[in-house]
């Protein structure tokens, strides 16, 4: 039983990581809009930043 | 042909005799004009026609046929107006925020944000869906904000700079605080979690002491960083409602955790008793969920906060030194003279200096028949301009003008709007206070007893009666009766807006645009002579067809006889054309009589009458009205019937309003209301004990919506009329208002079932706890299976879906 003393140090460690990594991610604004995150996934055909306006035409004929 | 067919683009019925198409996807789809025409051929030339595969709703009908030009938009390039919404970063780049109109869906946003991509010069750009706002990063040196606007107005939707407040920011704070203490306590709730299960199972099998007191030591840990980070609101709200003598919800919720939490500290470094750390983090993190959903659910449209003055032009032609100028707004000063052109809105109040037209001034009146004026006359801030263009002497800049005068009584109206104390925060006083009385009781008795148990019997006398499921009664019935109703096409956002609705005896409606559709329709034609009344009706749709007036789109369905040639359109007046050799006039009696000495005068007052003649020869009076909504006899009747008193206010002031009043049954009648006489009525309502519900559409009827205790808007309404009712009511559909306090009468039901509930738990746990019979395991568990019973209670409003179909 003694790897208690190890083992739940780690998990404390896990749990501040978790925690740190949410709130960055609040603060970067990741969770401001749900509504649109959530069909998102259903969009394709997403343009990479600044892509040329050129190619945009013939490409997406499917 | 069966039926007109809806336009693709927009949805509105296609008007018969127009062929306007655009090929998507390969399939010649019809499009109702050339506004959507030529967005909808946008979007299909720049390959994102799978913008209409994944839409879910029709998109809004853009403003005007024409796509706009850049030059309209060239104010925004102007450095004092671009300094209020852009903002240069230190690269050179900068980052502008818009507030957008008509994104209904998730594809709007995609659609927005591919053509921006595209944009040589655009680094960036954002859609924010919930709060309807674009951010766009971009070069400056390649691109101008003017370019921005053009784009987003071109796929039909509209867009103005955005304005940051102190209050939309503090919002946006407020979201983000929340949003991080429910994470914290989620977390939290997690690994306290896991040693509450050690510890439990130890006090059933047994532990050794080293190894209890290791886990408590750490759940004492992390339970005290949710109590210092995630649990703090609990305590400052209710030490601050305290301090002013009234007993909330918080109130009992705080002490539940506080003591909670301090009795296992004690347990903890005395290494005897219970620690109740997992039931305290998990209550913490169940309360903060749902207050942050009932909250999330109403952000929505408080951001979107609208201004009167959001409805002006940005920019005005101003003569100066005698050529003609645009120049931003913000720098008129009083004596300049402006330019208003046909179809724009007036941005000032002022004098007509030359020029006649027609005015609309359902900003003030609702009404949509509009008012001519002439040179001397006064014309006001936010009217539209319909007919001829209009020269102003400017009288008064925004902050003096009538409109702003409309702005602030809404304000006002806001401030004096009463205050129903919810029913959660009356129940809690009663709550805190018996509980404080049971606790001093169990306490004294046991002190006499076995005074070494004194505090841990008193301490699960309060374990038990944490009011888990008295918190969660409120916000899991309101978030389940607004996901209700929001599939049904209502949107709620008011401030305990639902419960206000449940109690309100008395419906305000207004009339134009509310019970009535909003736009003139020909109801009778009465003919002079022996002609026949359709033959008068088709010569009249063919003069109509070059007149921009009101009264034209009632002649809009009706297939033009022939084509007149030579017509002139008389500003404030008529329409003058050619056919088969004769010269024929439309329009008003006194322009009619000047070729047609002999027309007799208009048949009565109830309608609102249009002549007819020819040379020397009267010919027909046509009579138009605003017609009442299809469903709203049906509405009336359904509102009797649910037990409401009816009421209309209405700021026409003809004989229209006390007919249809009388017709349709309603209790009290007040017509020709100015905003303020119609806030001054439901303000001595109130006074009287009456709870109001309101319906309204106008920037008139934003005071009356604002002071209401539940007020609904239909979805065509202006921005600042929807922006102050609780209620948004979808697809303009009357029922809709029925189907809400329904569901809202429901919702108050289950409510106090919630409460019922957790009150019977907690009156039943806490003799039992009282005599020291209930282990803290099973307190544990009483408590979450209480609070899932609530939960699951008030997951009933979103099921029940066939009941309540109005």
């Amino acid at each position: 039983m003694e790897s208690l003393y190890l083992l739940i140090p780690i998990a404390l460690v896990f749990c501040v990581i978790v925690i740190r990594l949410l709130i960055w991610a609040i603060d970067s604004g990741q969770y401001e809009d749900l509504d649109k995150e959530a069909s998102r996934i259903l969009m394709d055909e997403e343009a990479g930043k600044q892509k040329p306006p050129a190619e945009g035409d013939k490409d997406n004929a499917d | 042909m069966t039926g007109p067919q809806p336009c693709f683009h927009c949805g509105e019925p296609v008007p018969s005799g127009t062929r306007f198409s655009v090929v998507i996807d390969g399939i010649a789809q019809p499009m109702c004009c050339p506004g959507c025409r030529a967005v909808a051929s946008l979007i299909a030339d720049s390959g994102l026609a799978s913008f209409y595969r994944q839409r879910t709703a029709f998109s809004d009908k853009p403003a005007s046929d024409a796509p706009p030009t850049l030059a309209e938009y060239r104010l925004y390039d102007d450095p004092t107006v671009r300094s209020q919404f852009c903002h240069r970063g230190e690269d050179g780049t900068e980052n502008a925020r818009l507030l957008l109109g008509g994104v209904t869906c998730a594809a709007c946003t995609w659609l927005i944000e591919q053509t921006l991509l595209r944009e040589p010069g655009i680094l960036d750009a954002q859609v924010n869906l919930q709060q309807q706002r674009l951010a766009v990063h971009f070069d400056s040196a390649r691109i101008q904000p003017s370019r921005i606007f053009a784009l987003v107005e071109a796929l039909g939707y509209s867009a103005r700079p955005f304005h940051s407040s102190s209050q939309r920011d503090q919002i946006e704070q407020d979201y983000r605080a929340d949003l991080r203490r429910v994470a914290v306590a989620g977390v939290g709730m997690m690994q306290v979690g896991m040693f509450g299960i050690a510890l439990h199972a130890g006090d059933l099998q047994g532990i050794a002491l080293e190894y209890q007191t290791l886990l408590r030591s750490v759940s004492l840990l992390v339970a005290s960083f949710v109590m210092v980070y995630s649990a703090r609101p609990f305590f400052t709200t209710a030490w601050r409602h305290l301090r002013h003598g009234s007993l909330v919800m918080d109130l009992p919720v705080a002490l539940a955790i506080g003591l909670a939490f301090s009795a296992s500290v004690w347990a903890t470094a005395t290494g005897g008793g219970e620690v109740y750390f997992d039931s305290v983090v998990m209550f913490t993190f169940f309360l903060l969920m749902g207050r942050f959903f009932e909250k999330r659910m109403r952000r929505r449209h408080m951001l979107a906060c609208h201004d009167a003055e959001d409805s002006l032009p940005l920019a005005v032609s101003v003569r100066r030194d005698g050529a003609w100028e645009r120049v931003p707004r913000r720098l008129l000063q009083r004596g300049d003279t402006v330019r208003v052109m046909a179809g724009e809105t007036i941005a000032v109040d002022g004098t007509v200096h030359s020029g006649t037209s027609a005015v609309r001034e359902d900003t003030f009146n609702g009404e949509y028949v509009p008012r001519t004026v002439t040179p001397g006359d006064a014309v006001f801030a936010g009217t539209i301009n319909l007919e001829g263009s209009l020269e102003l002497t400017v009288q008064q800049l925004y902050e003096n003008s009538r409109l702003a005068a409309l702005q602030q009584s809404v304000e006002r109206a806001q401030r004096a709007k009463p205050n129903l104390a919810r029913m959660a925060d009356r129940l809690s006083a009663w709550f805190v206070a018996g509980i404080l009385v049971i606790t001093a009781a169990t306490g004294l008795v046991w002190s006499q007893i076995a005074p070494e148990q004194v505090l841990w019997i008193c301490l699960s006398v309060l374990v038990i009666s944490c009011p888990c499921a008295l918190a969660l009664a409120t916000p899991a019935a309101l978030t389940a009766a607004a996901s209700a109703l929001r599939s049904k096409g209502v949107v709620v956002h008011g401030d305990n807006a639902i419960e206000a609705l449940s109690r309100s005896r008395l419906l305000v409606f207004d009339k134009t645009g509310t019970l009535t559709e909003g736009k003139l329709q020909l109801q009778r034609v009465v003919p002079c002579g022996q002609t026949d009344a359709r033959e008068l009706t088709a010569l009249a749709g063919a003069l109509q067809q070059h007149s921009n007036h009101p009264i034209a789109y009632a002649f809009r369905d009706i297939g033009p006889l022939a084509q007149v040639t030579d017509p002139v359109y008389v500003t404030g007046a008529g329409v003058e054309a050619s056919w088969e050799e004769r010269r024929y006039r439309m329009g008003s009696e006194r322009f009619c009589r000047e070729i047609a000495a002999d027309l007799p005068a208009a048949p009565d007052s109830s309608l609102y009458w249009v002549a007819l003649c020819a040379q020397g020869q009267p010919l027909a009076w046509f009579g138009l009205s605003d017609r009442l909504r299809a469903e709203a006899g049906e509405v009336v009747a359904a509102a009797r019937s649910a037990g409401m008193t009816l009421a209309l206010l209405t700021g026409d002031s003809s004989a229209a309003g006390k007919r249809l009043a009388t017709e349709l049954g309603f209790d009290h009648v007040g017509i020709g209301l100015s905003p303020e006489d119609k806030m001054l009525q439901v303000r001595n309502w109130q006074q009287q004990g009456q709870v109001v519900m309101a319906v309204g559409d106008g920037l008139n009827d934003a005071p009356l919506l604002s002071l209401a205790n539940a007020s609904f808007a239909v979805a065509s309404a202006t921005d600042l009329a929807r922006a102050q009712a609780d209620f948004v009511v979808d697809s303009d559909n009357l029922g809709a208002l029925i189907t809400s306090l329904r569901k809202a009468r429901q919702c108050t039901r289950i409510i106090k079932q919630n409460f019922a509930w957790a009150l019977g738990y907690n009156c039943s746990g806490i003799p039992l706890a009282a005599m020291g019979f209930i282990p803290p395991w099973a307190a544990a568990l009483g408590m979450s299976l209480s609070s899932l019973v609530v939960v699951m209670n008030s997951l009933r409003l979103n099921k029940s879906r066939d009941q309540g179909a109005a």
